[in-house]
Order: C-alpha cells, then structure tokens, then sequence
C-alpha cells in the first residue's frame, strides 16, 4: 500500500493504493490538478519507496525544480527517482536522463521504455505527469491500448500506477473509458464556476478496493504546502421575516443566532454535513442597514440560498435587490420559496414569473420550520457548485 | 453593442466595436507589425478601456514585453495586466513569478497554461471584481509547432467557450503562410471574426472579418514606435 499524501484521500482510499492497482486524477481543464501526481511522488519517496516519473509536457529538471515550490526536498531520495525524458527528445535537445523516450510522438517508444522499467525496477510507484500531452501526441486510441497494457503488466510486478489527465474535450468513447474500466480508481478534480473558475475540489469518481465514499472535499494548492483542505461559505439571504435563521438552524447540526428581539442583527452561524458535503452557512441580517454585512460575506463564499416567503410577494423586489448584491459576485444561487404550508403561498412557478426569474434557475419549496425541502435545497446547490459532477 | 474596442479609431468606427464574448484571430505575415499591434490593443484596453488584459507570450519572455513598454513611455495599469510567460522557464531563465507574471513550464504544457489563464480570470473577476477581461494569445504559430492541430482546436474550445461565458474578449495572434489552409480553416471554426493583416509592395494593410455585416475595407497602416497609424484606405 502506498499513499497519495493527499490528506483526506487516503483516509477514503482505506489507507491509500494497493500494490499493482492504477490510479488516474482526472483533472478539469484550467484546475490546478496536476500537483496530486507530485505530492503523490513526494510521498512515496519519502515513505522509502521506488519512484517513476515520466515526464512528457516539459524539460525534466524543470518539473524536479517544482518540487522545491511546495517545500518538498526531493534530494535526498534521488537514488530512488527515476525520470522517464518524453520532452526533449520533442523538442529536439539533448536530454540527460537514463531513461529517455526518443520518439514521445509514437506509442512504440513509450511501450518500450515503459514495459521495460516495468521488468526491470523492483515495486515501484510510476506517475505519468501528463497522460493528456502523451494522447495528444500518439493518438487516443494507441494511448488507451497502451495504457491497458501497462496497468496489467504492472499488476504482474506489483507495481503502482498513477497518471495525471487532462480531461480535454476528447472523444466521449475515449473519456468514457476513462472514468469508467481503464483504471482501478478515479479521483475526479474539478472547479466550481460560475463565469470564472473560483474554488477547487476533489472526489472519488470510482474506486475499486474502497467503499465508494461520495465526497467532495475543497482544496487550495499553497506555495509551500501542497494541497490543502477547507471548508466552504454557503451564504443564506433574503428579505426581513422569510425565514432564513429559520432555515440555517434547520439545515445545520449546530448553529448559533445573534438576535436582538427575535430578529438577526448580525448573522446566523451553522455547519452542515450532509451526504459527503460540508459547509460552513453564515445567514446575513434581512434589513437593508445590514447590506454591508451581505457584501463581506458574498466574497467568501461558494454559494447563495436566496429565501423568499412565498406568501408575501411585495417583498420579492427586496429579495431581487439582496441577490443583485451576491450575484455582482458571480456566486451559484438557489432560491428558497420559504413557507409553502401557508394559506395564500405561491407555488414556485409563480414565483418565477412574478420574480422574472430565468427558468434555469432553481426554486425549490420548503417549510423550514418543519425542515421540509431545506436538504433537497442543499443538495440543488451543492449540484450547482460542483456542476453535478 | 460595442463591449470592447481596440483602440484604432477607424476600426472601431468601421465595425462599431466588440461584442462581449467575442474571439478574434489575428492573422498576418511575419515581421508585419502583427505584435506592435496587438501590444496596442493591449495597451488601449488596459490603460484607455480599464480592462483586465492576460496575455499567453510564447515569444518574448514577460519581462521583455513589460519593458517594451516602458521603453514606448506608456504607463502600463499594472494591477490589471496578467502575463503568462511560457519562454523563460525553456530558455534556462531565471523565472520568478509575481502578481503580473506567472511562469508556465513550456509551450507544450498547455495544461499548465490553461491553469495560470484560470487563476487570472479568477483573480480579475472574484478579487478585483473587474468585469471586462481581454485574453490575447501571442502566438497559436509556436503553440502548433509543439502540438498537433486536435490538441491545440482542444485547448482553444475550452477556453474559447470560457471568454464567452465571462463575456471577455480574446484576440488569438497566428502567423499567415506557415500552417497548411485546413488547419487554419479548422481554427476559424472557434472564432467569431478575424484582423486581417496583409503587405503588399513594401506596404502593411489591415481589415477586420467577420464582426460587422460587411468586411471593413483594407487600411493602410504604418507603425511609429508603439503607435498604429492609419495613413489611407485602399
């Protein structure tokens, strides 16, 4: 078993990968996903294993070099590194590697290189730092049969396999196999955006020796540090009286209020933990005095539930007015038609064509009081922040 | 209509400027001035427009190009200028980031690239909270020499179909005559108009396809330091 050095990873990997399994990050374009490979080396070395690193998107001792950016002293485990050079033989400069791959445009180079080191090194841990730019290069198809072949082979001689992938727009066929029987796990990587690409995170797409954990954890890649963890925002506004400290003690397995006779005047505090997803909520005040606290609070976040009484429509310009204020941010919303167990409330639909909302917008209806739809509301917006993946 | 301008008035006027989300190729021979312009457009939009500009240099290292400013006397805005300098690193350089550079591996790692663009549209957009962002890409030309045309078609859908979601403007440099018709034909697929640049008898013409209902004329240009002038109409 070796571990990926990926905090929380390993925990929901049962320890970490077994010998002569395969393990792909599949990692979104524009993420910063491909430091889960080298915190996957760094570790491996440092736990006194064998490690393979092939390099195929730049100069080798420039990848060397970015270990030092996150603190990682690879010096002294040199001896036990071995750089497989599939860059400069590209670009035609002369590579001072053992292992070089001298034509990276054809799969028959890589294969001999690879199924040889595969015979040759004793169990080692064999990260590819860009599978995309090797497919890119010798073709799709040629690449996956390729990597069938290495992950058996590496069975065979209990070693371990782990790639860095690029999921750029490629055929579905060849992303299909991807995610789904080429390896023995996925570890998805992906950004959550609305317009721009804000927040980072990680999940187990499939695994096949763990349970399946349905987990995302958020992630930041600090200069020194590597990846680390934290815990999102989810902001929770809307209009005086709709209910939002209702709906944050509702959702929450503790929160806090502070009032002053019986209304918010500075936030709501919960934490939620809900099917592998957690969140810290912060409910702002619903008076307009209090927009100031709206703003400070929106630029931290992951995301908005935006609450509406459902029985009180006067109050949606109010409540257009307060999501004018989170979505100047760019931030994912879902809207939250608070109240349906009352005479005289507007079903969402309604609410929709009095608020003029577009229809990909979700509202979903609730009755916080009972906690009647504030989980399904979670699960909407957490859908929305992850993009479902 | 026009979100964006680029700064050279008779354009502008003739195309009555930019759509939001729009991306342009800017095609042209070699040593035609194509650079001088687009540093213009980078300039106008950055100083003149207060746009957020992120430039992909795969020609000249960053710090070539921000003293290539500074030796024209124009005052760069530098809290909105990104550059994502893919030459140092594979030159041997010295190569330290800061909050306008930030260093990709090399022209192949587009990867690496994609992920530095990423973190400077976050930064504008999420940070500073500026809604206008230019990505200009200088050039496709030695991003194809390393890869083939699939992968870089790859790159630019995604990150085409970003500059359309944030409603940015991305301005793509490739050099005309070095890449066979049919790759250039398959790129234009992802564009929604191009700056033609032409030279004919020792002079340098330009026009814009594709983002007004007709082509825009030919205009003669002349370059004088790090201005771009009109001087006729053919």
């Amino acid at each position: 078993m070796v571990e990926t050095g990926i905090p929380k990873l390993d925990e929901f990997l049962n320890g970490g990968i077994p010998k002569g399994k395969s393990l792909i990050y599949y990692i979104q374009p524009g993420v910063e996903g491909e430091v889960f490979g080298m915190q996957t080396v760094y570790n491996a070395l440092k736990k006194g294993g064998n490690c393979v690193l092939v390099v195929s998107s730049t100069i080798p001792d420039i990848l060397k070099g970015q270990f030092k950016e996150f603190g990682w002293d690879i010096q002294p485990y040199v001896n036990r590194l071995f750089c497989v050079d599939a860059y400069n033989p590209l670009i035609g400069a002369p590579s001072n590697e053992k292992y070089i791959v001298s034509n990276p445009d054809n799969i028959e180079g890589f294969n001999k290189i690879i199924i040889g080191l595969i015979k040759e090194l004793p169990p080692s841990t064999i990260v590819f730092g860009s599978l995309s730019t090797i497919m890119d290069l010798c073709g799709e198809k040629e690449t996956i049969e390729a990597v069938r072949e290495w992950n058996k082979m590496a069975m065979l001689y209990d070693h371990i396999m782990v790639y860095n992938f690029t999921a750029w727009p490629y055929s579905e066929e060849t992303l299909k196999l991807i995610k789904g029987e080429l390896f023995n796990a996925v570890i998805s990587i992906g950004g959550i955006a609305e317009r721009v690409i804000f927040g980072q995170y990680f999940g187990i797409l499939k695994s096949d020796w763990a349970k399946e954990i349905k987990k995302s954890m958020l992630f930041r890649v600090l200069r020194p540090g590597g990846i680390k963890l934290y815990i999102p925002k989810i902001l929770v506004t809307g209009p005086f009286d709709s209910g939002k400290s209702t709906f944050v003690h509702a959702l929450s397995t503790r929160a806090i209020s502070v009032d002053r006779l019986g209304t918010t005047i500075a936030m709501d505090h919960g934490h939620v933990d809900y099917k592998g997803f957690s969140a810290d909520i912060f409910g702002t005040p619903g008076q307009e005095r209090f927009d100031p606290i709206i703003k400070l609070l929106s630029g931290e976040s992951m995301g908005v539930f935006l609450i509406v009484d459902s029985t009180n429509p006067t109050d949606f310009i109010r409540a257009k007015q307060m999501l004018e204020i989170t979505k100047s941010y760019g931030l994912p919303y879902v809207v939250v038609a608070n109240k349906q167990d009352l005479p005289g409330a507007l079903t969402p639909e309604e609410i929709r064509s009095q608020f003029n909302l577009p229809e990909d917008v979700p509202i979903v209806p609730a009755v916080a009081k009972d906690r009647k739809g504030v989980f399904e509301a979670f699960e909407v917006l957490i859908d929305k922040i992850t993009g479902g993946t | 209509m026009s979100d964006y301008t680029l700064g050279i008035k008779e354009i502008d006027a003739a195309i009555g400027g930019i759509r939001k989300g729009s991306n342009i190729m800017l095609i042209g021979p070699p040593m035609s001035g194509k650079e001088v312009i687009l540093y213009y457009i980078m300039y106008y939009g950055a100083a003149k427009n207060e746009n957020a500009v992120i430039t992909v240099t795969t020609r000249e290292s960053a710090t070539n190009i921000l003293e290539w400013f500074k030796d024209h006397k124009l005052a760069l805005p530098l809290s909105r200028i990104g550059i994502v300098d893919c030459v140092t690193k594979t030159l041997g350089g010295a190569a330290v980031e800061n909050e306008n550079i930030k260093i990709a591996s090399s022209p192949v790692d587009l990867t690496g690239i994609g992920v530095k663009i990423s973190q400077f549209f976050e930064e504008y957009y999420m940070k500073k909270n500026i809604r206008k962002t230019q990505l200009h890409i200088n050039s496709l030309s030695t991003i194809l020499m390393y890869s083939n045309i699939q992968t870089v078609f790859r790159f630019l859908h995604v990150f085409t179909g970003r500059i359309k979601a944030t409603g940015a403007l991305g301005v793509y440099t490739i050099e005309s005559g070095m890449h066979d018709e049919q790759s250039i034909a398959t790129l234009k697929q992802l564009f929604d108009g191009m700056i033609e640049i032409k030279s004919e008898n020792d002079k340098n013409f330009i026009r814009v396809v594709g983002l007004s209902p007709k082509p825009t004329p030919w205009f003669e240009y002349e370059i004088e330091g790090a201005d771009v002038k009109i001087i006729g109409r053919k």
